[in-house]
């Protein structure tokens, strides 16, 4: 469902909520980027900063400069301004990632999960299995088929959730229960609907299948993408997984050790809404790649 | 610069507010958990109220002052000493060159703060010196102090000699039971009126599987409304799951039935509901209480809680100081 009215929702002396809709929908995340970018030029008093999530953004502010209640009503009027979602016009860099689909190194992490916590069916078999696809090899195919949105970063910082933008190439998985002990760093996968990234090695719930040699992650500063940061991306960011080989993924990863790796960002983009949603209109969403 | 004799249990560098700006990225503010206790140390020394210090935790640490300087430990009663001597707490006090200032178990309350005229002076990570342990940012090489490692601190001449006045301080107290002021929302329309009767009677024991990222808390079960069961697939299976959200600091998150309250090194977002948040002005007391310790929340709304909030910020100034020899 999307709200008619936001819903503005108390969150402790110093946060609030403010909610879209309830439900996984990338134009809710479109308000929520859109009115995140709007406080942020809007120049509000007493914002500190702002989270967009899925369906949500929550906001930061300093109670001792404005208060929760003119807050709220300021972020009415913002909301309001922006008008219908299809006026939204947001900054979008694109990320070309080579990826290793169906790697041994995600392989392993589930066998070993399959030894120690619980006997499991392949994730790559499993997730296209329960999606209604062929193979695995047609799950490479169609995961890799369309364009990420990143919708929100957390979890672990930097790590990005991301939704596909081809409707074609909507894939659905239940997460891990109990959750893996790890997962290798750059490990592709998905839960819900939503796709991620591993940006170090941690423990994780997502059904895994892929892996990128590729850092979102860097607190040596070794790669002058990054910035003045740590982490690759922001919300607002798109991501394409270009499926490499095992050999392929050994060079590039050696690149990245030797620090001569380049990074494939365009950066001059605005994605527009509107033509997306034209896009979209002339798809056959039931068609599969 | 101040040797790392004995690193104590996960002394960290710590600032304040900490690392704020990149929670849309995942990273929480870090900084010390009771900000009361860690700003009245350093205005003792002279610094700004937010200039990095070290948190001690539970088991503090043994330091030697590679050059004379002025220090002050507040917060948790951690006995400490000074060459073998006791040191006062709650005071600014000269330290000469190669002095050993020893800080032991915590007697009351569980963190003591170690200020250091000038503040330590290792490299901001986004704009922040604080440790965030699990993701190895900031500190000394992201990571809690160990031994040999000598911390760097900025000159600076400090002022000796002064103290805080008891009134206040943080009334850190010897009973086990702490009331906690918690305000209702973001998600508390998922609980229902059982359940939240049943949160605001309950004595919560404080887990020992607590840390910096969250505080466990071990209580009766909940009881939710339709809200919880009746909801799009994507929010989850379980009562207290949500589409995924940003969570706010100090939301107390139901994951499944334990509620953990999410607190400076906690995550972002996720896919769990906070039916409660709890106020910064309560943070000094999850910073000082003990695993085992008894939780009892006191609901209060977003207005009584920002009026704390600014009591809090006005014991933290140079009005609360005294001369160290004045009662």
């Amino acid at each position: 469902m999307i709200y008619d009215e936001p819903r503005i929702l108390p969150a402790g002396d110093c946060h609030l909520l403010m909610e879209f809709g309830n439900e996984m929908n990338l134009e809710l995340n479109f308000r929520a980027q859109g009115l995140a970018t709007a406080l942020e030029t809007s120049g509000t008093k007493g914002v500190v900063e702002t989270a967009p999530c899925f369906a949500s953004l929550l906001v930061h502010y300093d109670p001792d400069a404005i208060s929760y209640t003119d807050l709220g009503r300021e972020l009415r009027a913002i909301g309001e301004s922006l008008g219908p979602p299809e006026e939204l016009e947001l900054d979008s860099r694109l990320f070309v990632l080579p990826t290793c689909y169906l790697d041994p190194w995600t392989r392993e992490a589930i066998e070993d999960y399959g030894r120690k916590i619980a006997p499991k069916e392949w994730d790559p078999a499993f997730v296209a299995r329960i999606n209604g696809l062929d193979s695995a090899e047609q799950l490479v195919r169609v995961h890799a088929g369309t364009e990420y949105w990143v919708a929100a970063l957390g979890f672990w910082p930097g790590l990005p959730f991301m939704m596909a933008l081809d409707p074609r190439c909507l894939l659905t998985a239940p997460k891990y229960d109990p959750p893996r002990l790890w997962t290798p760093q750059g490990t592709v996968g998905m839960g819900g609907s939503s796709t991620a990234i591993y940006p170090v090695a941690t423990p994780g719930g997502y059904q895994i299948f892929a892996r990128t040699p590729v850092p979102i992650w860097d607190t040596e500063k070794r790669f002058d993408v990054f910035g003045d940061d740590i982490c690759l991306f922001r919300a607002g960011d798109r991501v394409r997984f270009v499926p490499v080989g095992a050999d392929e993924f050994t060079e590039i990863e050696a690149r990245v050790a030797e620090r001569r790796y380049v990074f494939n960002v365009v950066d001059y983009q605005r994605f527009s809404v509107r033509n997306y949603k034209r896009w979209l209109a002339t798809l056959d969403r039931a068609a599969r790649f | 610069m101040i040797e790392v004799v004995k690193p104590g249990l996960e002394t960290c560098i710590q600032d304040f507010p900490g690392r704020i700006g990149h929670w849309n990225r995942g990273f929480p503010p870090s900084g010390p958990m009771d900000s009361w206790s860690f700003r009245l140390a350093n205005l003792l020394v002279g610094n700004p109220a937010g200039a990095a210090g070290l948190e001690c935790q539970i088991l503090g640490p043994t330091l030697r002052f590679q050059r004379a300087a002025v220090v002050a430990v507040c917060g948790a009663d951690m006995q400490p000493t000074l060459d073998g001597a006791p040191l006062p707490a709650w005071e600014s006090v000269a330290v000469a060159q190669g002095s050993v200032l020893a800080l032991g178990a915590a007697k009351l309350g569980a963190r003591a703060y170690v200020a250091v005229a000038g503040g330590v002076d290792t490299p901001p990570w986004l704009g922040s010196r604080s440790t965030f342990h699990k993701a190895g940012v900031g500190g000394m090489d992201g990571h809690a102090l160990r031994a040999g490692q000598v911390v760097p601190v900025a000159r600076a001449a400090g002022t000796p000699g002064r103290r805080v006045d008891p009134a206040h301080r943080p009334p850190i107290a010897a009973d086990r039971v702490w009331t906690i002021e918690a305000v209702r929302g973001p998600n508390d329309d998922w609980v229902d009126e059982a359940g939240h009767a049943r949160f605001l009677a309950t004595d919560w024991k404080l887990s020992s599987k607590s840390d910096r990222t969250g505080y466990r808390l071990e209580g009766p079960q909940w009881t939710f409304t339709e809200k919880a069961t009746d909801k799009p697939p994507e929010h989850g299976s379980a009562p207290s799951n949500i589409l995924d959200q940003g969570y706010p600091l100090g939301g107390v998150n139901l994951a499944g039935q334990t509620p953990i309250i999410l607190v400076n090194d906690g995550p972002s977002m996720g896919g769990f509901i906070n039916p409660y948040t709890v106020p910064t002005s309560a943070f000094w007391k999850l910073g000082q209480a003990k695993p085992g310790h008894v939780f009892r929340f006191r609901a209060v709304g977003v207005e009584e809680a920002q009026a704390l909030r600014r009591e809090i910020d006005a014991h933290c100034s140079e009005a609360s100081l005294v001369a160290a020899g004045a009662r």
